[in-house]
C-alpha cells in the first residue's frame, strides 16, 4: 500500500446545467488519444485503424463512430486524428497504442483538453455568440469537425447530432471556456 | 399636454398608449411611435440646443441622419447622451431630457454665444486661443470643453451588458425598404440563405412613409405581407433594429443589433449585440437621404425635411404643424403638400425654386414658382417665413426638399469613390465596390418606386444565380414610377442672414465661404477647417451641400471638387458594444496551473505570465513583505528542498522516424545522438542567427522526444516548428502535438529532493540512486502506487533537482502528496520569484537574456552551435560581426559596496568615462537579491566580459538617476562547478 494516493480532478468534472432549451454538460471520463499517420506508412496505418475499430479513418474535417458508439475518430488533419472514448484510468494512450500496434504514433491528449457538450434546440443560437464557424446543417452537418477560436481560446467543435455539439478547448483555461459557453447560453435563453 | 398634433391614420397602435416624460413633463404616445413622433404629437417642437451657438432646435428628419434632435435617454448609470429622438423607439416609462443647455431648454444661458456669433466663425479657435501659450491647457481648453460637448456621460459604470456574435449567409440584404424587401424575397424564394437587416423597428423603409401602392395594395401593407412571408422561411434571418455599420474585407460586414433599447429594461440580457456577418454576396439597399436647402435662419424648430413630414403624417399619424408651407426644388416636395392636404392639414403655400407649372393640385395652397425662402422668424418655434420677393407668410412648419443623396457610405468603406450623376444631381456608387456587393434602389440612384422594386429583384437574382441558385421566373413586385424631376438648389442667397449647412456642428454657408477665402479649398481641408460633417451624424444631411457651395466658390464642378472619405461606422456604435462581453475578470481568458487550488489555499500571491496565473510567492506566518517570503523560499530550497509548479513551460510531443534529424535542424546543438533516457539542453536560432528560445528535450524512446520550451514562447516555438515540418522539410517523418496542458509538472529542488521523491516514485518503476538516475536522465515512471508519470533530472536552480510530471488531472493531488512527503524535510513551495532568484544565482539565461537581440556567442554558448551539422540560423550566425571578440558577453556583476542594490537596465560605463551612448559598454539584464550570498547579484552583457573578471565598472541608470560601481564576476554565483546538481 503506497503512502500516498492521487485523486483525479479534471477541470470540469461533473458539470451539468440547463439554460432554457439548452443543456450543457461535461462528458464523463472522456479520454482523448491523438494518432499521427507515419509519412509513407499511411496505408498500413489506415488498415490498422480499420481493423482496430471496424471503421475507416474519416475524411479531414469529419468524425465517425464505431458500430457500438463507444469510440469516435475525429480527423483533424491529413496526418492527425483523435480517438475519443470513455476511460476513467490514465492509460488511454496505452490502450490505443496496443490496438494499433505501432502502425501510428500515439499521444495522450486526455488532460490537454476540457470538453463540454452543448445540446438542445437553442444550442446553435448560443454558439453563434462565440463560434465563428458556420454551423448551418448545410455547411456543418452531423459528424463535421472544425478547429477554430472561441473567445480567444483555441477550440475544436464537432457536431455529434442534429442539435448536439462537442466542444474541446485547452484544459488550463477550462474556467474561462466554461464561462464563455455558459454566458452564451444565458444570453440567448 | 395632450397629443394636439395627432391626426388620423398611420401605423401606430392607438389601442396601446405609452406614457413617457420629456424634461420631466408627462406625455403620451402609442406603440409604434418614435420619441420624435411622440414629441411632435404632443406639440413639443423645441427639443434641443445647437452645439456651438446654443440655438433652439427642433426635429429635422425622421431617421438615423438626424443632426438636431439629440437627447439623453434614461437616467442614473443607464443615462445615454446624444441619442437621436428620431430612431428612439417609444416605450412605457421612457424618460428623455434635452441636452446642451445651462438653465432650462427654453431659457438657455449659453444662448448668449449666439449673440457674439460674428466672433465665433469657423477657424475662430485656431486663431484666438494661440496666446499666451500657457493659457491653453489651464484656461482655454477647460472652458471650451465645459461649454461644448452636447450630452453628458453618467460617469458611472455601464450597468448594461453587451455581446457579439457571428452570422453567415449566402446573401446579405442591407436595408428593408422597397428594393431591399424585393431583393430579399427574390433571393429567399430560391432557397438561398438570406439575412435582411434594417435599422428601423418596422421594416418597409419609405413604403411606410408614402402612399404608394405595390401589387395593388398599400405599400405599407405590401411591406408587412412581404415581411411575414420572409419571417416564415427557415432560410431567412430577419434582423430589425440592426444597423449594418461597416463593409470589411472578404464580404464581412459589421452590424449592431439593438436588442433591448426599446424595452423599459434589458432583463439581464445583452442590450446590444455586435454581429460579424460573413456573406457570400450582398445587396446594398440602404436608400437615400433627403437634403435640405440652406437659406437664412433655416434652423428654427418647425423647419423639416419634406420627406420627414410625410413620414410623420403617413406613418405616425402626426402632423408637425397646423399651417404648413413647402419649399422644394423637385417634384417630391409636392407630394408632401398633397399628402398633408389629404389628411386635412392646412397647406398655405408650395414654394418651388423652379419656374414651372404646378406638379399637382394642392387644395388651398398657393403655388409660388421660381422663388425661395430668405429668412424666418420665431425664436423657439417657426412663426413666419420671408420669401425672395419680400412677402411674408405665417406658418408653423416649413417642409424643405432639396433632392436626394443616395446612401453610398458602405460602397466607399474600402476606399471606393462615388461618381457624380448629373440626372439626379447626386453622387452614386462608383465601380470599385467591396467584393461581392451590388447596389439596388435609391442607394444606387434609382429614386422611384418601380425602379427600386425592379432593381432589388434583378440584383438579387444575379447575385444568387452567381452562387448557383435557380432564380428564373420571378417577377418583380409591380408599382408605378412616381414623377421625380428636380433642379439642384443648394442654398438661397439670404443677405447677411446665417444659413445653416451642418446643423449638428453649427456650420453656415458663410463659414464655407470663409474657408474658401482663407485657402482651405479642398474638401478635406474644408471639413477640418469648418468641422462640417465631423459630428456624430457624419454630415449625412450636410456634406453634399457643403461641397456644392465650395464648388460654387471655386468655380469648379461638384465632381471636380469631390467628396471626403466615408469610413465605418455608418451610425455611432457604443463603446460598450465594441467591448462586448470582454469586461472585468473575463476581459481575456486566464489559464490556471494544475496546483492552483492548492496554491490558493496556501497563501500564494499570483502573477500574470501571459494568460497564466502563476504563484509568485507563498506568504507564511508573519512575513511582512514579499522579500521575506522569497528569501525564505530560496534558502529553504537550497538548504533542504522546495517544490515549484512548472507546468506552464511549453511541452511538445515529437514523434517519427526522422524526429531526431528534425531536432538537429531546429536546435543549434546536436540531438541526433542523444541516448534514449537522456535529456539535453538546447538553443534555437532564428534564420538570422539570433538566439530564439532555449529549453530541454528528452528522448523517451528511439522515435519519441518530449521538448520543453519557455513559457512565453510555447506557442511561437510550436508554430515555427510546424512551419519547418510542413514547409521546409516535408520529407521528414515527424509529428508534433502540444502536451503543455496534458501534464502537471513540478520542479523538486534541493539537497533533499531525491529523498523526497523516493517516497513518491514507485520503487519498482525507477532506480532513484545517482547512478540509476543521474543528472540529465529521464524516464517513464509510476507514482503513488501506479499512476503513470515522467521524471526528468534537470535543474534550473542549480540544486540537485528533478521535474516530475503526472497527467494534469492528478496535479493538485500530487502537489499535496509532495508537500506531505516533504514534511519531514521541511519542504516548502516556491513561486516564480524564488525560481528567478535561483536561476540568476546560478547564472542561467532566461527571457531577459534571450531578448531577440542576443547571439549564442554573446550568451557564452557559441560553441554549442554545432560545426558538424546544419541547423536553422547557422549560416547567418557565422557572420563576422556577430562573432566579434569584443562583443558583449554574458557575465555576472556584484556591487562593490555590497549593501547597494543593482538595477536591471543599467548601462555599463568604464571608470573615468562620461556616461554617454558612445561610451556604452553593455547593459544589466537581470538582478536579484541573493539570500544565499546576502548581497545583490546581477547578470548582464558587457564588451569582452569573459576577459574582464574582477574589473570594476560603473552601472549607470539615467532612468533612475543612479550610478554605482560594480565588479565583473562569473555568472555562476552558486556552485560554479555544478557539484550540487550532480550530487
Amino acid at each position: 500500500m503506497p503512502d500516498f494516493t492521487l485523486i483525479s480532478a479534471p477541470p470540469l468534472a461533473g458539470y451539468s446545467a440547463s439554460f432554457g432549451d439548452i443543456k450543457l454538460s461535461a462528458p464523463k471520463d472522456l479520454a482523448i488519444v491523438s494518432i499521427a499517420l507515419p509519412l509513407g506508412g499511411e496505408d498500413s496505418a489506415k488498415a490498422a485503424i480499420k481493423s482496430a475499430f471496424g471503421i475507416d479513418l474519416p475524411e479531414v474535417g469529419t468524425s465517425a463512430t464505431t458500430g457500438d458508439d463507444a469510440t469516435a475518430l475525429m480527423r483533424l488533419g491529413v496526418d492527425q486524428a483523435f480517438v475519443l472514448f470513455a476511460c476513467a484510468t490514465p492509460d488511454a494512450e496505452r490502450q490505443i497504442a496496443a490496438k494499433l500496434n505501432g502502425a501510428v504514433y500515439t499521444t495522450d491528449q486526455t488532460d490537454a483538453w476540457c470538453s463540454l457538450e452543448i445540446s438542445g434546440p437553442g444550442a446553435r443560437r448560443a454558439l453563434e455568440r462565440i463560434c465563428p464557424v458556420d454551423l448551418h446543417p448545410d455547411a456543418f452537418a452531423v459528424s463535421a469537425v472544425a478547429r477554430t477560436i472561441m473567445e480567444h481560446m483555441g477550440a475544436i467543435i464537432a457536431r455529434t447530432d442534429e442539435d448536439t455539439f462537442l466542444l474541446l478547448s485547452a484544459s488550463s483555461s477550462a474556467k474561462s471556456f466554461l464561462h464563455a459557453v455558459e454566458l452564451s447560453a444565458k444570453n440567448v435563453t | 399636454m395632450s397629443q394636439v398634433n395627432r391626426i388620423k391614420g398611420g401605423l401606430v397602435n392607438r389601442s396601446k398608449a405609452l406614457n413617457f416624460t420629456f424634461n420631466g413633463k408627462s406625455m403620451q404616445g402609442y406603440v409604434g411611435d418614435t420619441l420624435a413622433s411622440a414629441l411632435l404629437a404632443n406639440g413639443q417642437v423645441l427639443v434641443g440646443r445647437s452645439f456651438k451657438y446654443h440655438r433652439p432646435r427642433g426635429i429635422l428628419t425622421a431617421g438615423s441622419e438626424e443632426p438636431n434632435a439629440l437627447v439623453q435617454l434614461r437616467s442614473g448609470a443607464a443615462q445615454e447622451p446624444n441619442t437621436r429622438a428620431t430612431v428612439a423607439e417609444l416605450f412605457d416609462g421612457l424618460t428623455a431630457t434635452s441636452q446642451n443647455h445651462r438653465g432650462s431648454l427654453e431659457f438657455d444661458l449659453m444662448a448668449a454665444t449666439d449673440m457674439v456669433s460674428p466672433f465665433l466663425a469657423a477657424g475662430f479657435y485656431y486663431k484666438t486661443f494661440m496666446w499666451p501659450a500657457a493659457f491653453w491647457e489651464k484656461f482655454y481648453e477647460p472652458v471650451i470643453r465645459n461649454s461644448a460637448g452636447l450630452g453628458r456621460l453618467s460617469m458611472e459604470e455601464d450597468p448594461d451588458t453587451y455581446d457579439k456574435g457571428f452570422l453567415h449567409c449566402d446573401l446579405l440584404v442591407i436595408g428593408a425598404g422597397p428594393s431591399g424587401l424585393s431583393a430579399a424575397l427574390t433571393a429567399a424564394r430560391t432557397g438561398a440563405r438570406v439575412i435582411l437587416a434594417d435599422e428601423d423597428f418596422a421594416p418597409g423603409g419609405r413604403l411606410n412613409s408614402e402612399t404608394f401602392e405595390v401589387d395593388g395594395m398599400a405599400g405599407a401593407d405590401w411591406a408587412a405581407q412581404t415581411v411575414a412571408e420572409l419571417a416564415s422561411m427557415d432560410n431567412v434571418r430577419l434582423m430589425t433594429r440592426t444597423t449594418v455599420y461597416g463593409a470589411f474585407d472578404h464580404g464581412i460586414y459589421g452590424a449592431l443589433e439593438r436588442c433591448t433599447d426599446h424595452l423599459p429594461g434589458a432583463g439581464g440580457k445583452p442590450r446590444q449585440v455586435l454581429w460579424r456577418i460573413y456573406s457570400k454576396r450582398a445587396v446594398l439597399a440602404a436608400g437615400a437621404t433627403e437634403r435640405p436647402i440652406a437659406f437664412g435662419n433655416n434652423d428654427r424648430p418647425g423647419i423639416m425635411l419634406a420627406s420627414a413630414v410625410r413620414t410623420y403624417v403617413n406613418r405616425f399619424g402626426v402632423t408637425p404643424g397646423q399651417k404648413v408651407a413647402v419649399l422644394t426644388n423637385n417634384d417630391d416636395g409636392w407630394r408632401t403638400a398633397s399628402d398633408l392636404a389629404a389628411k386635412g392639414v392646412e397647406v398655405v403655400a408650395v414654394i418651388d425654386t423652379r419656374n414651372r407649372p404646378a406638379v399637382c393640385d394642392v387644395p388651398g395652397a398657393r403655388h409660388i414658382r421660381g422663388a425661395g425662402v430668405v429668412d424666418t422668424a420665431g425664436r423657439k418655434a417657426l412663426k413666419r417665413i420671408t420669401l425672395t420677393d419680400g412677402q411674408m407668410i405665417d406658418v408653423d412648419c416649413l417642409a424643405v426638399s432639396g433632392g436626394w443623396n443616395p446612401a453610398v457610405h458602405l460602397t466607399c468603406h474600402q476606399r471606393g469613390r462615388p461618381v457624380w450623376n448629373e440626372q439626379i444631381a447626386a453622387f452614386v456608387p462608383g465601380e470599385n465596390l467591396p467584393a461581392g456587393m451590388v447596389v439596388a434602389g435609391a442607394a444606387g440612384g434609382a429614386l422611384t418606386l418601380a425602379a427600386a422594386l425592379g432593381e432589388g429583384a434583378r440584383m438579387a437574382t444575379s447575385q444568387v444565380q452567381d452562387l448557383g441558385f435557380d432564380a428564373s421566373a420571378q417577377a418583380a413586385p409591380k408599382a408605378e414610377d412616381e414623377a421625380y424631376e428636380g433642379e439642384p438648389k443648394w442654398h438661397i442667397p439670404s443677405g447677411k442672414k446665417r444659413a445653416w449647412v451642418d446643423f449638428q456642428n453649427d456650420v453656415t454657408v458663410k463659414d464655407i465661404k470663409m474657408s474658401h477665402r482663407e485657402g482651405f479649398k479642398s474638401v478635406e481641408h474644408l471639413k477640418r477647417y469648418t468641422t462640417t460633417g465631423m459630428a456624430t451624424d457624419q454630415g449625412k444631411t450636410s456634406n453634399m451641400s457643403a461641397l456644392a457651395i465650395m464648388a460654387e466658390c471655386t468655380g469648379k464642378s461638384i465632381p471636380e471638387t469631390g467628396t471626403t472619405i466615408f469610413r465605418p461606422p455608418y451610425t455611432p456604435v457604443p463603446m460598450g458594444a465594441l467591448a462586448g462581453r470582454a469586461r472585468g475578470t473575463d476581459f481575456r481568458p486566464y489559464r490556471l496551473t494544475p496546483s492552483h487550488e492548492w496554491a490558493t489555499k496556501h497563501g500564494a500571491t499570483f502573477v500574470e505570465v501571459g494568460n497564466w496565473l502563476r504563484a509568485q510567492w507563498f506568504v507564511k506566518g508573519n512575513e511582512a513583505g514579499w522579500r521575506d517570503s522569497v528569501d525564505r523560499e530560496v534558502l529553504n530550497t537550497r538548504n533542504s528542498v522546495g517544490i515549484c509548479d512548472v507546468t506552464t513551460l511549453g511541452k511538445i510531443d515529437i514523434q517519427g522516424k526522422d524526429a531526431a534529424e528534425f531536432l538537429n535542424k531546429v536546435y543549434a546543438n546536436a540531438f541526433a545522438k542523444l541516448a534514449v533516457g537522456r535529456v539535453r539542453y538546447g538553443i534555437m536560432l532564428r534564420e538570422d542567427g539570433i538566439c530564439y528560445d532555449d529549453g530541454t528535450t528528452a528522448r523517451m524512446a528511439e522515435n519519441h522526444f518530449v521538448m520543453t520550451t519557455t513559457t512565453a514562447n510555447a506557442v511561437l516555438v510550436f508554430r515555427r516548428m510546424e512551419f519547418v515540418r510542413q514547409c521546409l522539410y516535408p520529407d521528414l517523418d515527424v509529428h508534433m502535438i502540444s502536451t503543455t496542458d496534458a501534464w502537471a509538472q513540478f520542479a523538486v529542488a534541493g539537497p533533499n529532493a531525491r529523498k523526497l521523491l523516493t517516497k513518491i516514485v514507485d520503487a519498482d518503476s525507477q532506480d532513484m540512486s545517482n547512478e540509476g538516475f543521474p543528472f540529465m536522465a529521464c524516464g517513464e515512471i509510476t507514482v503513488c502506487g501506479g499512476t503513470p508519470g515522467r521524471l526528468f533530472r534537470i535543474s534550473f536552480s542549480g540544486e540537485l533537482a528533478y521535474e516530475i510530471a503526472v497527467p494534469a488531472r492528478y496535479g493538485n493531488s500530487l502537489m499535496e502528496a509532495l508537500m506531505k512527503a516533504g514534511e519531514e524535510f521541511g519542504a516548502c513551495p516556491y513561486g516564480t520569484e524564488a525560481l528567478s532568484v535561483m536561476r540568476i544565482e546560478k547564472g542561467h539565461a532566461a527571457g531577459n537574456e534571450l531578448d531577440g537581440r542576443t547571439t549564442a556567442h554573446m550568451l557564452g554558448m557559441g560553441g554549442m552551435v554545432s560545426k558538424k551539422k546544419d541547423c536553422i540560423g547557422k549560416i547567418l550566425s557565422q557572420r563576422p560581426e556577430m562573432n566579434r571578440e569584443d562583443a558583449e558577453r554574458l557575465v555576472g556583476f556584484r556591487p562593490v559596496d555590497r549593501s547597494q542594490k543593482l538595477i536591471a537596465g543599467s548601462h555599463f560605463i568604464n571608470k573615468g568615462d562620461d556616461a554617454t551612448m558612445a561610451n556604452d559598454q553593455g547593459w544589466m539584464t537581470s538582478v536579484a537579491w541573493s539570500p544565499s550570498l546576502d548581497h545583490s547579484v546581477g547578470l548582464g552583457f558587457i564588451k569582452s566580459g569573459h576577459t574582464r573578471m574582477g574589473e570594476i565598472v560603473r552601472a549607470v541608470s539615467p532612468l533612475h538617476n543612479t550610478e554605482m560601481e560594480v565588479e565583473i564576476v562569473s555568472a555562476h554565483f552558486i556552485d560554479p562547478e555544478g557539484e550540487r546538481l550532480r550530487a
